[in-house]
């Protein structure tokens, strides 16, 4: 495996392995996207194309309801994980004492959704009271319901399990860029402001966007703890997980499967389409920099 | 240095009998040393209110005393007898033995295609390469796991392909409802990341060491235990560590595709909120927690983990 340099068979049999593993990988989602649109569902002998359940996911108001808390939930979760991610990534880059920072914001990716949904759960049951009883204490309902089950405590949840992604993202963009340019603009009169808005994030736009995409997916997907932490709605991933396993795999159950898939796909593939071509061109704008000067 | 910057011009505005002008109670508030710098606390603070301080509370929570819907406080080792001394330990050790599998076959399976995008494919395309195992990672894992019963299951794909092709001639039930089912599901999971955090590991060593060793004429097996394990053992260890964590804690896997009896930590809290045992599920919370914690310290002690992040940093 380590020294195939002469041999090129051993090579591209190395690509095929590992196109292989990417193909394993995403064999079980293509394969329920491809259930999901025959009209016979899974199992059958015969494959009719349709759209048919589909249109029973879009069609079904608790589902379109869903989708909805669904959205608002991303939605919320990105504009408050991103820009926090970003101060994260920002202050990673001048803190002196990283390891402790970065094992904050990293260990989320290390404790099992289970696990900090649970503690979360109580956690904020146990806030909830604290408040209620300080509220009526201090004579107001202002308080009374700050960590009552319900949107805020499932968006508390999301940003915690989606910030390190999106601190990851962005700190590997910002690990390109150069501080010096900062500063440069600094002694030329700019506002830490001005030097951030207009020197540093077009330089580190593509990391901030592709974050924002990614806790939107993740945002999208996350099942556990939001069941823990939601209260009184329901997002799609919860309807699906109750329908898979309270009825089992039926023929809307693989279309809901499908479309969360389908979205993922779409999503991603974008993004990586869009940085595949995107570093294509400024490689090539380089070139076309560089060349002139060799040829000096 | 940028403030150092400011200083300097006002200096240079102001005169040095003069100083510079005295900024308003605006620019003190909102201002650089005002509001702006203590923004940038926000994430750890957050992270602080809503991770480590629920992880530490898990610990006093464990050992107060179960009511009938809630719990109030109070000192009792009840809720981890409640876990050792019943089937539940033994079924924790059964889950630790699946999950140490899992981290074994994702190691042998991811691990090399981190050395080989290394080793093999041109610089610029090594991050591409990578990219390809962003997008299965970012399909839902409740799908993805879902996904895994058309496939393994007694006529699922799997089945009906081999049959189809005479190698088998009934369908195998051993693959789906069963702890190889768990481990397949788990390694499908969490794979992903060991090609991540081995692939990060990697970035460290530089290319020529490889060179180095192919001009020495090491074998490739003494090249990769001697040279290339060690050098990647943060990422190695980081990538192994969240298998395992997360293998022993995601109850969505045995639930899908273990079958009846299949449990891990995850479940075992889960089935413990259901059942209003709130003391049992943050005892089951803090083993985990505590596991996480001494397995990262070790982690660090001896293989320095920040060096995954130095070609980030």
């Amino acid at each position: 495996m380590l020294d195939a340099y002469g041999n090129p068979w051993t090579y591209r049999l190395k690509w095929l392995y590992l196109l292989s593993v990417v193909f394993a990988l995403l064999l079980p989602s293509f394969y329920i996207i491809y259930i999901s649109f025959n009209e016979h569902g899974f199992g059958a002998r015969i494959y009719e194309f349709t759209f048919d359940w589909y249109r029973v996911v879009l069609g079904d108001t608790m589902l379109v309801a869903s989708l909805k808390w669904t959205a608002y939930l991303a939605l919320a979760t990105m504009s408050t994980a991103v820009p926090m991610a970003l101060l994260a990534a920002k202050f990673y880059r001048r803190a002196r004492r990283k390891v402790l920072f970065v094992t904050l914001m990293l260990s989320p990716l290390f404790v099992p959704a289970d696990i900090m949904g649970s503690s979360l759960l109580v956690y904020f049951k146990h806030l909830n009271a604290a408040c209620t009883a300080l509220a009526a204490a201090l004579g107001t309902d202002w308080l009374a319901s700050w960590f009552e089950l319900g949107f805020v405590t499932a968006l508390i949840g999301q940003v915690v399990y989606t910030m390190p992604y999106a601190f990851i993202v962005i700190l590997i963009t910002m690990s390109r860029y150069r501080t010096q340019q900062t500063e440069a603009a600094r002694a030329c009169g700019a506002t830490a402001w001005q030097a951030f808005w207009q020197v540093e994030f077009p330089q580190i736009r593509v990391g901030v966007f592709s974050s924002c995409a990614f806790v939107a997916i993740l945002s999208f997907n996350e099942a556990t703890r939001t069941a823990l932490l939601k209260g009184g709605f329901d997002t799609f991933s919860n309807v699906l997980v109750s329908q898979m396993l309270n009825v089992g795999m039926s023929e809307e159950s693989y279309a809901m499967a499908g479309t969360m898939s389908i979205v993922a796909m779409v999503a991603i593939g974008s993004i990586l389409v869009y940085t595949l071509a995107r570093s294509e061109r400024l490689e090539r704008e380089a070139r076309a920099r560089a060349e002139p000067v060799m040829s000096r | 240095m940028a403030r150092g910057a400011v200083n300097a011009r006002g200096a240079g505005r102001g005169g040095t009998t003069a100083g510079p002008p005295r900024p308003s109670w605006r620019q003190r508030v909102l201002g650089e040393n005002g509001l702006q710098r203590w923004v940038f606390y926000l994430p750890a603070a957050f992270m602080i209110l809503f991770l480590a301080v629920p992880a530490a509370l898990t610990l006093v929570w464990s050992f107060f005393e179960r009511t009938t819907f809630w719990m109030e406080p109070g000192f009792t080792l009840f809720a981890y007898e409640n876990f050792f001394y019943s089937a539940r330990a033994v079924n924790y050790l059964h889950s630790m033995l699946h999950s140490l599998a899992a981290v074994v076959v994702s190691f042998v399976i991811g691990f090399p295609i981190a050395v080989f995008v290394r080793r093999r494919v041109p610089q610029a395309a090594q991050h591409r390469v990578v990219l390809l195992f962003i997008l299965p990672f970012m399909i839902s894992e409740l799908v993805r796991v879902f996904a895994m019963r058309p496939v393994l299951g007694r006529y699922g794909l799997i089945n009906t392909f081999l049959m189809d092709l005479g190698i088998i001639s009934e369908p195998i039930s051993a693959i789906l409802f069963t702890p190889l089912g768990v481990i397949i599901g788990d390694v499908l999971s969490f794979l992903p990341f060991m090609v991540f955090s081995g692939f990060l590991a990697m970035e460290a060593v530089q290319r020529y060491i490889f060179e180095v060793c192919d001009d020495l004429g090491a074998p490739a097996v003494r090249t990769f235990r001697d040279v290339i394990i060690p050098l990647a053992a943060p990422g190695i260890f980081a990538g192994s560590v969240f298998i395992f964590v997360n293998a022993l804690g995601t109850a969505l896997v045995p639930t899908i595709l273990g079958g009846p009896g299949a449990v891990n930590a995850g479940l075992i809290a889960n089935q413990a909120i259901v059942a209003l045992d709130f003391p049992l599920a943050m005892a089951i919370s803090a083993i985990m927690i505590v596991t996480l914690v001494t397995l990262l310290y070790i982690g660090h002690r001896l293989f320095d983990l920040t060096r995954i992040l130095e070609p980030i940093s």
